[in-house]
């Protein structure tokens, strides 16, 4: 089972991150679990090639089945494992719509945090520009806000898709707290500051948390005016 | 059931075609069609809004359910509908891995295809860079020829032997590549994938009705 299981991930990494929640909330645990280093570049080495010839992390293997997309492995794993840990799709058609769409707009609020934390990375030096920037920076405070309304909607303690845990927060919660570690003010985001607080405490995320992070409590303030 | 369900969808985007093409898949003909058009801005009109905030196409409702999100819908409705029409998720497990790890990858071709032929709607003016039309350019060609060297592996379908959700969710992309000049002789194998399931009665019927009897363009010709 867990053992038949390898996943090759790199520390802070959202898409990485989801994978390692779901195993948690599936009561996978017991994989086999490397940590590469993304500054020693080990995610374009042999052993991730060999798996994933993209070179991109998470790389998992169940036995002979490859599945290198994050969303993809927790989709997998909540299908092949249905019938133990934590239920992770509603079946009724209501809840299960609002985690499809919550679900997969969380594609969208990593895209729109990334084209502002990871400018520098994505574009070269050559092609910034101040004024795009601006936009991206724009562009994801209409996005936050969008999710505190969410939140809003559904209440407090709640979760992003309803009243119980569900595979909207194991893919969504990494860009979360990947927001509140480059400095996202949860006095002006409450509702995710909440959220936040909710869900830190959860076993999975506990287990999973990024451990380069647990070394330096300090994130950045990337994000602190926004 | 079907009659229940609205579609507001523009013609030719892959998002709301997959969402055509699974409703065929499970029997649901029979629900409201809005063609919407783009270039007007319809899809920031009132009726858009009100069900989708974002100003986006596909919006989809199921009596009181909302559901944007092109995956989300297909996913739904293979879930919801599981009983009736094509069953959309194969049952052996090497092929539902892989179904599943080619519907995502699936993001990443749209993706690649959009930074070229989209790029003068999305950058600025002032902000375009031949720099970054190259590298989009490269990359959208690694990324083609990464999913022909898919299909040189077990098919026909790009799970394996059964048509099935990323077929749904991914088709409408390789389509739009050939719509845009795609040469047939530098990507035989999609081409004969596209070929193949262009004759596909769900794929038929739902073909974008401004590509019918009318040619295409030569943007990725070369590539």
């Amino acid at each position: 089972m867990a053992q038949d299981m390898t996943l090759l991930w790199g520390s802070g990494s959202p898409p990485c991150w989801r994978v390692m929640i779901a195993l948690e909330e599936k009561n996978l645990q017991g994989y086999n679990s490397k940590l590469l280093s993304f500054d020693k570049m080990e995610h374009k080495s042999q052993q991730v090639l060999d798996i994933n010839p993209r070179g991109q992390v998470p790389s998992f293997k169940h036995g002979d089945l490859i599945i290198n997309e994050s969303y993809a492995a927790c989709f997998y794993l909540e299908s092949r494992f249905k019938s133990q840990g934590t239920k992770l799709i509603p079946d009724g058609a209501e809840e299960q719509a609002l985690m499809f769409q919550r679900t997969f707009e969380g594609l969208t609020l990593y895209e729109k945090m990334a084209a502002v934390i990871f400018y520098t990375y994505y574009v070269p030096e050559g092609e910034r520009l101040e004024a795009a920037l601006k936009r991206n920076e724009e562009a994801l405070v209409a996005e936050l806000k969008l999710w505190e309304g969410y939140l809003e909607k559904l209440g407090s303690g709640s979760y992003l898709a309803g009243k119980s845990v569900s595979m909207t927060d194991v893919v969504v919660f990494p860009t979360v707290a990947t927001l509140f570690r480059f400095g996202l003010s949860a006095e002006r985001y409450p509702k995710l500051g909440a959220y936040y607080a909710l869900m830190k405490e959860r076993p999975s995320v506990k287990a999973s948390w990024p451990p380069h992070w647990l070394e330096n409590p300090k994130g950045q303030d990337t994000l602190k005016d926004m | 059931m079907a009659k229940d369900m609205t579609l507001m969808w523009g013609a030719g985007s892959p998002p709301c075609w997959r969402v055509m093409i699974a409703l065929e898949e499970k029997n649901l003909q029979g629900y409201n069609s809005k063609q919407l058009s783009f270039e007007k801005g319809e899809h920031k009109s009132k009726d858009v809004m009100a069900i989708n905030p974002r100003g986006q196409l596909p919006a989809f409702k199921h009596g009181n359910i909302v559901l944007n999100e092109s995956y989300g819908i297909c996913l739904y409705l293979e879930d919801q509908f599981k009983s009736q029409g094509t069953k959309l998720t194969p049952d052996n497990k090497a092929e539902n891995a892989l179904m599943l790890q080619r519907m995502f990858e699936g993001l990443t071709l749209f993706d690649a295809m959009k930074q070229v032929l989209f790029y003068t709607r999305f950058v600025p003016e002032n902000e375009r860079h031949d720099s970054a039309q190259k590298r989009n350019a490269e990359n959208l060609k690694s990324e083609v020829g990464r999913w022909e060297s898919y299909l040189q592996g077990s098919g026909p379908y790009l799970a394996g032997k059964t048509f099935s959700l990323a077929d749904v969710i991914v088709f409408p992309v390789i389509a739009f590549l050939f719509r845009f000049g795609l040469s047939e002789e530098h990507y035989p194998k999609l081409a004969a994938y596209h070929n193949t399931l262009k004759d596909r009665p769900s794929i038929k019927s739902t073909w974008p009705p401004n590509w019918v009897d009318t040619p295409g363009q030569p943007a990725l010709k070369d590539l």
